[in-house]
C-alpha cells in the first residue's frame, strides 16, 4: 500500500512560506551553477564553428597561438603553391590565405583599454570557410587600400569602431567601410588587407596560413611531412583542434568556479532543506503515528518524506533556471586568457544544462530530506501518537 | 519591562540542531562571499601598490610590439630619468605548457638598483642570505650569461621538484625558438622575495643580453627589441612631464610609444578582465541571498514553535513586541556566530588559498575591510530574518496564541 502522491503535494501547500524559502535557497545554488556554465557554453560555442574540420591552420612550430607565430613570405608562398591537401577553386586558385595578426589596444566604450585582434587578410580569407563571414553593413575593403571591416560586437563595445569612422593603426589612418558577422571566435576582430596592415605596423612576417583542405585530410600524417620539409617546416592542425586549445584557460577556470561554488553552496542549501524537513517531521509527529498505526510501513513513510523534500528541491531547480533564463543571449566580454585578447560572447543555456540543473536540485532535495525522513520512519507509533 | 534575554539563549540551545545547521550554512556562505570579494580586491590591489616613481614605456599600438633597442639610450638622456631597464617577455614554460609562468629578460647591471624598493634577494649563491646575498647575486649574474633569479614562489611550484641555487633550470620557449629545437637552459643563482604586494613572487628574471646574443648569433629566432622599458624617475622630477617628454620623442615613429605610470600599466591588465570583477561580485551576492533565505526559514520555523510561548509572555504582562524582539536577537546571534566562523575560516585559509591560486591571482589576501563588510552583512541578515519572523508575532492575540500547538 503506497502513500498517495497527493499526500506530499498537499503537505507542501500547507507550509508555503517555508517551502518557498527553502526552494529559493536551492534555486540560488542551481542558478549559480547554471549561470556560470551557460557563460562557459557561450564562450566555447564561439570556438566550435561549423565546418572547422575542413579548414587547416599552419603556424610556426612551438607556437601555441597566432600571437606567438611567425611565417616568412617565402615559406607562405611555397606552402600555398605546393601543398596537395589545399583545395583550389574552379579557376585553379588555392583557397588559402596568409594572414597577419596582432592584438592592438582599443578603448572600451565604458572606459579602459583592452586588446582587440587586428587581422590582415587576403581575398581567400573571406571565402575559404564552409560557413563564411557575411557583411551586415557597408562593403568589404578594397584590396590595396587603407580600409578595414570590423566585427559586429565591436561596434557597440569599442570606441571609434562604427562604420565611416577612422581607425589609426600606428601612424596610418584606416577607414572603416564595413561591419561583418562571423559566428566564431574571430567574429570580434578588425580585418584589413594584409599587405597594408604589415606596412602600417612595420612588421615583416605573416602569423599564420589558413586554407580549405579536402575533408579526408589526415592531419597527423601531413603535420609530420610539413614539419620535416626544410623549405616549409611549419606545424598544421585543423581549425577545430586549434580553436579548442584557445579555450582551455578561461573554459577550465569557469568550470572549476562552477563546481567549487555548486559544491559549497549545495552544502549550505542541503542544510537549509534539512532544517525545513526536520520542522515538517516535528510538526506532524502525531500524523506519522497515525500513518504507522493504520499499517503504512516504515519504508513508505521514509519515502513519503524523502519525496516531499525532493519536490521542494525540484521547485527550487525550476526557480533557479527561471532566474538564469533572462540572461540567455545577453552579450558580455572578457579576456581570453590564452590569447590575451578581448572576445564577445553571450550566455547560452542548453537543454542539457537545464536538465543537469534540475537533476542537481532534485538531488539536493533528496540529500536534505534523508535525515528527517529517517527520523520520521524510526518513530514508535505509540510515542508518536502521544506527540 | 526588560527583555528576557536569557530566554533567547535558552531557545538557541533548545533548537541546537536547527540553529547548528543554520550556523554552518551561514559560515559557508560568508566564507564564499569573503573569498569572492577578496579575489576582486586582489585584482585591484596591484594598482594601488604600484611604485609611484616608476614609468612604463611601451608601444602605443600593442602590448605585443617590441620597441627598438636604440630607444633605451634616448630615454635615459631625458632630464629627470634616473635609470631604465628593459623588460622582455619570454613566454616560456617548464616542461609542460600547463607549467606556464612569467620570465623577463632584464638589464642585470641596473635591475636590482632600480627595483630595490620592489624585491629583496632572499638567498644567493652558496647559501648566502641577508644583505650579502644581494651583492653575491649581482656578481653571479655578471659572471654567467645563463644566470637567472627566481621568485620564492617558484621554488616548489612544479610537481615534486624543489629547486635550489646552482640548479639548471630549463625553459621551453614559445616565442624564441632555438634552431636546434632544444630548451633554453638557465642557471639559478638566487631567489627573491617581493617587498611590494603588486610584485609577483613567481617570476624569473634573466639576462637580456643572453637573449640578444642568442638572436644575433643565429642560435635562436624571435623578435629583437624590448617589450617595455621600466623607467625610474629621479627624486624631485615630475613623472608626468617625463612621460610626455618620452612620448614626444618617438611621436613620429618608427614605433609610437605610450608612457604611463606603473599603476596605469597594471590597470590595463585589470581592464582586460572585462566583466570578470562584476561577475564575481554578482556571484558573491547570489551566495548571500541563498543563505539569507535559509536564515529566514530557520527563524520562521522558530516563530511557529513560539506562538504559544508568545501568548504566555503576553499573559504575564510583557508587551506584544517582546517575542518579536527575542526573535530578532536570536537571529542576530545566529548570524554573527555563523558569519564570524565563516570569516575566521576565510581569514585563516588565506595563505593556503594564495598558494593554491598561485599565479592566476597573484596577490590573494583577505583584508580587514572585507571582514568588516562581511560582519555587517551577517548582522543585517540576522536583523532581516528575525524581523521577517517576528513581525507577525506583534499582532498575535494572547488568547489565540495560547491555543496554538507547541
Amino acid at each position: 500500500m503506497a502513500l498517495p502522491a497527493g499526500y506530499t503535494t498537499r503537505n507542501l501547500s500547507r507550509r508555503r512560506a517555508q517551502v518557498l524559502f527553502t526552494a529559493l535557497g536551492i534555486g540560488m545554488t542551481v542558478a549559480v551553477f547554471c549561470g556560470i556554465l551557460s557563460l562557459r557554453n557561450g564562450f566555447e560555442q564561439l570556438y566550435r564553428p561549423r565546418g572547422a574540420e575542413e579548414v587547416a591552420i599552419y603556424l610556426r612550430p612551438g607556437a601555441t597561438s597566432e600571437g606567438e607565430s611567425a611565417i616568412s613570405r617565402e615559406k607562405a608562398r611555397i606552402l600555398i603553391k605546393e601543398r596537395p591537401e589545399i583545395i583550389r577553386d574552379d579557376g585553379g586558385v588555392p583557397l588559402a590565405a596568409a594572414e597577419c595578426f596582432l592584438a592592438v589596444y582599443m578603448e572600451k566604450i565604458g572606459g579602459g583599454l583592452t586588446n582587440v585582434p587586428l587581422r590582415g587578410i587576403e581575398p581567400a580569407s573571406l571565402t575559404l570557410h564552409p560557413y563564411p563571414p557575411r557583411l551586415v553593413d557597408g562593403r568589404w575593403p578594397r584590396w590595396g587600400s587603407d580600409e578595414v571591416v570590423v566585427g559586429e560586437p565591436l561596434v557597440t563595445r569599442m570606441k571609434g569602431c562604427s562604420l565611416g569612422e577612422t581607425l589609426r593603426i600606428n601612424t596610418t589612418p584606416f577607414e572603416i567601410v564595413g561591419v561583418y558577422r562571423f559566428d566564431s571566435a574571430e567574429g570580434s576582430e578588425v580585418w584589413g588587407p594584409v599587405e597594408r596592415m604589415l606596412e602600417a605596423l612595420d612588421r615583416p612576417v605573416f602569423q599564420r596560413v589558413i586554407a580549405r583542405v579536402s575533408p579526408t585530410t589526415d592531419f597527423a600524417a601531413i603535420a609530420e611531412e610539413i614539419e620535416k620539409d626544410p623549405r616549409i617546416s611549419l606545424t598544421v592542425s585543423s581549425e577545430r583542434e586549434y580553436l579548442q586549445k584557445q579555450t582551455s584557460a578561461l573554459g577550465t577556470a569557469l568550470l572549476f568556479l562552477s563546481i567549487f561554488l555548486t559544491v559549497v553552496m549545495g552544502v549550505a542549501a542541503v542544510l537549509g532543506a534539512t532544517n525545513t524537513m526536520l520542522a515538517a517531521v516535528a510538526s506532524r509527529t502525531h500524523e506519522i503515528g497515525v500513518l504507522l498505526a493504520i499499517g503504512y510501513s516504515r519504508s513508505e513513510v521514509f519515502l513519503a518524506f524523502l519525496l516531499e523534500s525532493a519536490q521542494v528541491g525540484l521547485i527550487g531547480g525550476v526557480l533557479g533556471v527561471l532566474m538564469v533564463l533572462p540572461f540567455h543571449g545577453v552579450e558580455t566580454g572578457a579576456a581570453n586568457f590564452n590569447t590575451f585578447t578581448d572576445v564577445s560572447f553571450a550566455f547560452r543555456l542548453s537543454p542539457g544544462l537545464v536538465g543537469t540543473s534540475l537533476i542537481i536540485s532534485f538531488i539536493l532535495g533528496l540529500v536534505g530530506g534523508a535525515i528527517p525522513a529517517w527520523r520520521a520512519a524510526r518513530m514508535k507509533p505509540v510515542d508518536a501518537l502521544r506527540g | 519591562m526588560k527583555l528576557p534575554l536569557r530566554l533567547a539563549l535558552r531557545h538557541l540551545l533548545a533548537g541546537w540542531v536547527r540553529n547548528g545547521l543554520t550556523v554552518m550554512a551561514l559560515s559557508i556562505a560568508l566564507f564564499l562571499f569573503c573569498f569572492l570579494i577578496s579575489v576582486v580586491r586582489s585584482l585591484d590591489l596591484a594598482i594601488d601598490a604600484a611604485a609611484s616613481n616608476r614609468l612604463v614605456t611601451q608601444s602605443a599600438v600593442s602590448l605585443f610590439i617590441d620597441l627598438p633597442l636604440s630607444y633605451q639610450g634616448k630615454i635615459e638622456s631625458i632630464d629627470g630619468v634616473e635609470g631604465t631597464t628593459k623588460f622582455q617577455w619570454f613566454g616560456g614554460y617548464y616542461r609542460e605548457p600547463a607549467n606556464f609562468f612569467a620570465q623577463f629578460g632584464i638589464d642585470h647591471e641596473r635591475f636590482f638598483d632600480l627595483y630595490e624598493g620592489d624585491i629583496e634577494i632572499s638567498e644567493g649563491p652558496a647559501g648566502v642570505t641577508g644583505p650579502a646575498a644581494r651583492t653575491a647575486v649581482i656578481e653571479a649574474l655578471a659572471a654567467d650569461r645563463r644566470a637567472c633569479v627566481l621568485g620564492e614562489g617558484l621554488r616548489s611550484r612544479f610537481e615534486k621538484t624543489d629547486f635550489e641555487v646552482g640548479d639548471t633550470f630549463p625553459v621551453i620557449p614559445t616565442i624564441f625558438q632555438k634552431f636546434d629545437g632544444s630548451a633554453w637552459e638557465f642557471i639559478i643563482v638566487g631567489f627573491y622575495r617581493p617587498k611590494r604586494s603588486n610584485v609577483d613572487a613567481t617570476t624569473m628574471y634573466f639576462r637580456h643580453d643572453y637573449l640578444e646574443e642568442s638572436l644575433e648569433g643565429g642560435i635562436a629566432a624571435g623578435p629583437e627589441g624590448a617589450g617595455v622599458y621600466m623607467v625610474n624617475v629621479a627624486d624631485g622630477s615630475d613623472p608626468e612631464r617625463v612621460s610626455s617628454d618620452i612620448d614626444a620623442l618617438f611621436e613620429n615613429g618608427p614605433q609610437a610609444t605610450m608612457t604611463t605610470s606603473e599603476a596605469a600599466f597594471q590597470a590595463i591588465f585589470a581592464s582586460m578582465l572585462g566583466n570578470v570583477p562584476l561577475f564575481l561580485g554578482t556571484l558573491g551576492g547570489a551566495v548571500l541571498f541563498a543563505v539569507l533565505f535559509s536564515v529566514i526559514n530557520t527563524m520562521l520555523i522558530a516563530a511557529r514553535q513560539r506562538r504559544r510561548e508568545a501568548g504566555i509572555l503576553q499573559a504575564l504582562g510583557f508587551s506584544p513586541s517582546t517575542s518579536a524582539w527575542l526573535l530578532v536577537f536570536e537571529g542576530v546571534l545566529i548570524s554573527l556566530i555563523g558569519g564570524g566562523l565563516g570569516l575566521l575560516l576565510a581569514g585563516g585559509s588565506a595563505p593556503a588559498m594564495a598558494e593554491a591560486l598561485g599565479t592566476s591571482i597573484p596577490n590573494y589576501a583577505v583584508d580587514g575591510a572585507t571582514i568588516i563588510q562581511g560582519i555587517l552583512l551577517a548582522l543585517l541578515m540576522g536583523i532581516l530574518a528575525g524581523a521577517a519572523a517576528g513581525l507577525p508575532m506583534v499582532r498575535l492575540q494572547p488568547t489565540e496564541a495560547l491555543r496554538s500547538e507547541g
